[in-house]
């Protein structure tokens, strides 16, 4: 039975996409009480993995190779933990963003066969399955990014899809070479079998590349910042919190579960480093010079992506260990930390966004002032993407700068604090507006109902991740937290 | 597109596929490794169906389908959001009127046809499904604004009827039965044809409302239709 309970996290928001679809006049209780349903098995699936064991089950009583496998351990874990809670404060705050609007309608069932997938491919083990939750994810993220109905919107989210099906069928190559080679699709059984060979090493090229065009890494980044800058508030905040990690994820996964040492060796893992490396400059240049806040906290997405994949060559230069094991958590902690933080970001800029009527950063001075949750939000959230102590970016930078160092690969710190310093920089260049300006607004909250959720996860990122990073690396069955 | 990048696209596709036809050289034509066939094959007394595409896709890894199923649903809900459907054809003329009354109640008997016999044979609820999506297509050709469908509401109970039975018989098994999509042995067989009549019926509606294009027209006009293409 509790393997069963490995289903729910991807049953539990099909079946409310399909109950919205049929039930159009429940929408908003029914989406609420998905929601709820889903965050529920996602956390019990998290909280399994953690204090009993690895959960895993073979769907169709078949048994592998034949089945199809699902499975949890710490990695998906922590990841099915981040869209459990980010998705629930997203949904909470699409009932007060979407109330009494056409878009309501539309954006619920999409939205829960985007979470459907996006638990689904933290809990996949097969490698086909993973395709076809990839396609799931692209398409009905697209959609969701269209739904403003703007021309730049179905513009930017039709390249979006077009991309996103360049990438799906990339890696779909690369799993036709495994499949072909090895006669297996299940990830388990693959890693053993799995030869350093030209045909490994072309389908690791294969599916790393297709997977990165879908993780938006440098310089393959070029659709994110218009889709998810044009996407209405709630959906940009799942778009860049969880969206682009589930090919992080994937490439993560690949990398440490799938192909052997001699094909993700220095070499690969310097390429993606240096990619990397463009990313967090690139990406935080463009976020400096953005004139509209999304669009600034798009760019910030790209350059953030960047920060995990610097991981790739220390992972690879550390040998296995505690330092090596830090180094995976403080990936993960990075990852999980900017889910939160970019969410509540997101969530706050469209309040701010449907109070001024506008985003452009050099006139938001009164709006943000006479919100003050908001902007609390937004400076804590920022403080996250810069990686100010406590937040869990600190923690994560910290221990990947020791990487650097123990590695004696000292060019990725002149990279890591230039991105530190342009992030501070972007930041305090929206903050700087909200003072000054107008009398003190009289209240701390001026909309409970969607302030809260974006505040709440923006504090998680500095909170719960950055003093309580400890679960972090329990959840991931590593010893202690580095001091 | 710019003659430069479409050169560069053709050069990378090229080394794609030199590098492709190098490694199945150097690895699959020596020694092409083990495959799942054979084990299908050995199983496919116990999936309830005697044809084995049929048992990988309903069976053995019916929980891809499911997705798949889901993905059309997204790609309907997508259209969908869209906006409104663009109006009808004309009616059609005397000729095209008979046609497609001989065609559509054929497409039908077809699809309903190619249902059951794959269970045993090539056929089943994707070819079925499109057979029934290409009547709704004739028929939306011939001046009918819904393609055949009935109104908003029906048709939002059509999309999801495949995905929602396909999860119910799921979740029914993984609290009563063996596990989540495990059918025990003796229901097999109508178990899937269950799914299969299921899934037919919402691809159908799916295709038919996915060339219609957009959400569906309130009322059935035809009228309205002609009155527009009139002014």
């Amino acid at each position: 039975m509790i393997s069963n309970s490995l289903v729910l996290p991807i049953a539990l928001p099909l079946l409310g996409a399909l109950l919205v679809v049929a039930l159009p006049r429940k929408m908003p209780i029914l989406g609420a009480l998905a929601a709820l349903a889903t965050t529920g098995s996602g956390l019990w699936v998290t909280a399994q993995t953690w204090l009993q064991a690895d959960l895993g089950v073979v769907l169709g009583g078949w048994g592998l190779p034949l089945g199809i496998g699902l499975a949890a351990d710490g990695l998906s874990a922590a990841f099915l933990a981040m869209s459990s809670l980010v998705g629930l404060g997203t949904s909470i705050y699409a009932i007060g963003y979407f109330a009494g609007s056409e878009r309501c309608n539309h954006f619920w069932p999409l939205w829960f066969l985007l979470w459907a997938s996006l638990n689904g491919v933290f809990l996949a083990a097969d490698l086909f399955n993973l395709y076809v939750m990839l396609e799931l994810l692209g398409l009905s993220a697209a959609a969701l990014g269209a739904l403003t109905g703007s021309r730049a919107a179905v513009e930017a989210n039709l390249r979006y899809l077009l991309v996103g099906l360049l990438g799906s069928i990339t890696y779909l190559l690369g799993v036709a070479l495994l499949y072909a080679g090895y006669g297996t699709l299940d990830i388990g059984l693959l890693s053993e079998r799995i030869q350093p060979s030209p045909l490994a090493a072309g389908a690791l090229v294969l599916m790393v590349v297709g997977l990165a065009l879908k993780a938006a890494l440098f310089p393959m980044h070029f659709w994110l910042p218009p889709a998810h800058a044009n996407a209405p508030a709630p959906v940009s905040a799942v778009l860049s919190a969880l969206v682009v990690k589930t090919a992080f994820y994937l490439i993560l996964r690949l990398w440490l579960d799938l192909f052997p040492a001699e094909l993700s060796n220095a070499a690969a893992a310097f390429v993606l480093g240096v990619l990397g490396a463009g990313a967090v400059l690139w990406g935080s240049w463009r976020a400096l010079r953005a004139e509209r806040l999304k669009l600034l906290a798009a760019y910030s997405t790209v350059a953030q992506i960047g920060y995990l994949f610097l991981f790739f060559p220390l992972i690879q230069a550390t040998p296995a260990g505690i330092a090596r094991d830090d180094l995976i958590a403080a990936c993960v902690l990075m990852a999980l930390t900017h889910g939160f933080a970019k969410a509540g970001f997101f969530l706050a800029a469209g309040l701010v966004q449907q109070k001024a009527g506008h985003d452009r950063i050099d006139a938001l001075g009164g709006t943000a002032q006479s919100m003050p949750a908001t902007t609390f939000s937004i400076a804590l959230a920022g403080s996250a993407l810069i990686g100010l102590p406590p937040s869990g970016s600190f923690i994560a930078k910290w221990v990947m700068m020791r990487g650097a160092f123990e590695a004696g690969q000292w060019w990725w710190l002149i990279i890591i604090s230039t991105g530190t310093l342009l992030a501070a920089a972007y930041i305090f260049r929206v903050l700087s507006r909200a003072f000054g300006q107008e009398p003190t607004p009289q209240c701390f909250l001026t909309d409970a109902r969607a302030e809260i959720p974006a505040l709440l996860l923006a504090f998680a990122s500095v909170a719960l991740l950055g003093l309580a990073a400890g679960p972090v690396w329990s959840l991931l069955g590593f010893q202690g937290a580095p001091a | 597109m710019n003659r430069d990048l479409s050169l560069l696209i053709g050069i990378l596709v090229s080394l794609l596929a030199l590098l492709l036809i190098w490694i199945f050289y150097t690895t699959l034509a020596a020694d092409p490794g083990p495959r799942l066939a054979p084990l299908a094959l050995e199983q496919l007394p116990n999936s309830g169906v005697s044809h084995p595409v049929t048992a990988v896709l309903l069976n053995y890894r019916a929980y891809d389908t499911l997705l798949e199923l889901a993905v059309l649903l997204a790609a309907i809900l997508g259209i969908w959001s869209l906006g409104p459907a663009p109006s009808g054809f004309q009616p059609a003329g005397p000729a095209l009127t008979v046609l497609a009354n001989w065609i559509v109640p054929l497409a039908i008997i077809t699809g309903g046809y190619l249902l059951w016999v794959g269970g045993h044979a090539p056929g089943g609820a994707f070819q079925a499904g499109a057979l029934l999506g290409s009547a709704g297509v004739i028929l939306r050709l011939a001046g009918h604004e819904r393609a055949g469908l009935p109104n908003e509401a029906a048709q939002r109970w059509l999309v999801v009827a495949g995905v929602g039975l396909f999860l119910l018989v799921g979740l029914l098994l993984a609290v009563f039965g063996a596990g989540f999509l495990t059918y025990p042995k003796a229901s097999a067989k109508w178990l899937i044809l269950l799914i299969e009549t299921a899934a037919t019926i919402a691809i159908g509606s799916t295709l038919a409302a996915a060339y219609v294009g957009g959400r569906p027209p309130l009322a059935q006009s035809t009228s309205a239709a002609s009155k527009d293409l009139g002014a």
